[in-house]
């Protein structure tokens, strides 16, 4: 049993690990053939990821439900919203329009998703404006340096704070073209060469946790 | 409790009345401002303009509801220029929950400029997988999709005349609200199947892109609301972001005064307390 559920997964990706770093530099026919059944099966597995994810997400519901937790009423209109749309896409063979009319799944995403996405977006904007008058202090000289790094370009950014401040919309293109970029970049390829790390310390089995902590 | 104090713990209801109002009264009262052009967003304009008819160009919608606002109207001013250019269009996304408000993008945009799917474009909906599903249209476009969004087979579409793999196509644009979206089209498409790239995103977005932006691994990038006025306005065709971005500035405004004053109280009520101290 310990071969197979530790062995046996470090093959399979010390394997695929190798063979797939070298094909991205390997053009020949049969590497390219191998690359395309390959993504097809990640796919297919994408696709069973998301019955696993919905069936996660009613186990832990429903959990929450039996046990009556705090909240469990939220979960509650999950369940229902969940199950109610699942069965009208079923009805409707998940097409929004038939023939350029509105299915009731369409309206479902139409006249319930969209607006609530759009509305849990839009209070970002209060919030944001809340929290920037209780916290964007001067504390510090690298607290002042981000406030007015942040000032310009806000202004910078919107047609009003051009024509109040014309320079400002060119200083806020240097702040997003030189520090910025510079600084993501940095930041990118620290971030880059980690994954590289780690990916090389995954494929030779020094790094194991994602094998998971059980019993052996 | 001085003045500055209590300034500085006012109702937050008060913030959210007076970023309302800065939000609505433009609305309603719109001013009109000029918007300069910036190179970011010209470099995708300059593209598509540059392209010789029937060129294939691929829009790939990564969002969903959340990002309307600033997606949307990105995502039909670069119809409306690919249509009036009269290139192929390949339409999809990497966003499920984003799957029905792309159709609706592309069917409206399309059905207002006269297009036909199937000849002069396709949309073909969305595909599990996430970024994967670029590494397998680069490798075989029919294997990833091999039906559109209306179950019509991709195999014999005339717009897809000649297009096997993302190696045929001209020129692609991804506006992306997150992962799947800008970055995995460089990392999984460009940068193997070697066709040309551009970006757009939400205006928060927009700094994290700017080192892709400086090194020529996208060739544009249109950036939130203002990327968005920006496309309007070289296509002269006023649309919804130019609409909004007086409602922008003024909430950007309201933002700036507000963090002015809260320092202004900040250091007012510090220095007090420094003096009773001392």
């Amino acid at each position: 049993m310990i071969f197979l559920r530790r062995q046996v997964p470090l093959l399979i990706t010390l394997i695929t690990g190798i063979v797939f770093a070298a094909q991205y530099y390997v053009p020949h026919p049969a590497s390219e053939q191998m690359l395309t059944s390959v993504t097809k099966w990640l796919q297919i597995i994408g696709g069973f990821a998301l019955v696993l994810g919905v069936s996660s997400l009613f186990h832990v519901h429903a959990v929450k439900i039996r046990r009556k937790e705090a909240g469990w009423g939220y979960s509650f209109v999950l369940y229902v919203g969940m199950l109610g749309t699942i069965a009208v896409g079923f009805w409707t063979n998940g097409k929004e329009a038939i023939d350029g009319t509105m299915t009731a799944f369409g309206w479902i995403y139409n006249f319930m998703m969209v607006p609530l996405q759009g509305t849990m977006f839009a209070i970002l904007a209060f919030f944001i404006a809340s929290a920037a008058y209780r916290s964007f202090r001067a504390r510090s000289r690298e607290a002042a340096v981000l406030l007015i790094a942040a000032v310009i370009v806000m202004m910078g950014r919107v047609p009003l704070g051009e024509y109040l401040i014309p320079i400002s919309g060119d200083l806020s293109q240097w702040i997003l073209n030189v520090l910025n970029a510079s600084v993501r970049r940095a930041i990118l390829i620290g971030v880059s060469l980690g994954t590289v790390a780690l990916s090389i310390k995954i494929i030779f089995g020094k790094e194991r946790s994602y094998l998971g902590g059980g019993k052996e | 409790m001085t003045f500055a104090e209590r300034m500085l713990k006012i109702d937050r209801r008060i913030i959210f009345l007076v970023i309302g109002i800065c939000t609505l009264l433009p609305l309603l009262y719109p001013v009109g401002l000029p918007i300069r052009i910036s190179q970011e967003v010209r470099g995708v304009y300059d593209h598509i303009e540059s392209l010789p008819e029937g060129s294939v160009f691929l829009l790939s919608l990564d969002f969903d509801p959340a990002s309307k606002p600033e997606l949307q109207p990105q995502s039909i001013s670069l119809l409306r220029h690919a249509f009036r250019k009269n290139l192929r269009v390949i339409a999809m996304t990497l966003w499920v929950s984003g799957t029905g408000l792309a159709d609706q993008i592309v069917t409206q945009v399309a059905r207002e400029m006269g297009k036909e799917s199937g000849k002069d474009y396709v949309f073909l909906g969305w595909s599990p997988g996430g970024t994967a599903v670029i590494i397998n249209m680069g490798q075989d476009l029919y294997g990833a999709f091999p039906a559109d969004y209306n179950g019509k087979p991709t195999k014999g579409l005339s717009v897809l005349q000649g297009v096997a793999s993302l190696r045929d196509v001209n020129y692609a644009v991804s506006l992306g609200a997150g992962n799947p979206g800008v970055e995995a089209w460089y990392v999984f498409g460009k940068d193997k199947y070697k066709f040309e790239l551009g970006g757009g995103c939400t205006g928060v977005m927009a700094p994290g892109l700017y080192p892709l932006l400086r090194s020529g691994q996208i060739n544009g990038l249109i950036g939130g609301l203002r990327g968005a006025a920006e496309y309007e306005t070289l296509m002269d065709q006023k649309g919804r972001a130019i609409a909004g971005m007086d409602a922008q500035s003024a909430t950007h405004l309201a933002i700036i005064v507000l963090v002015i004053m809260c320092n202004l109280f900040y250091f007012s009520s510090r220095n007090r307390a420094r003096q009773q101290g001392g």
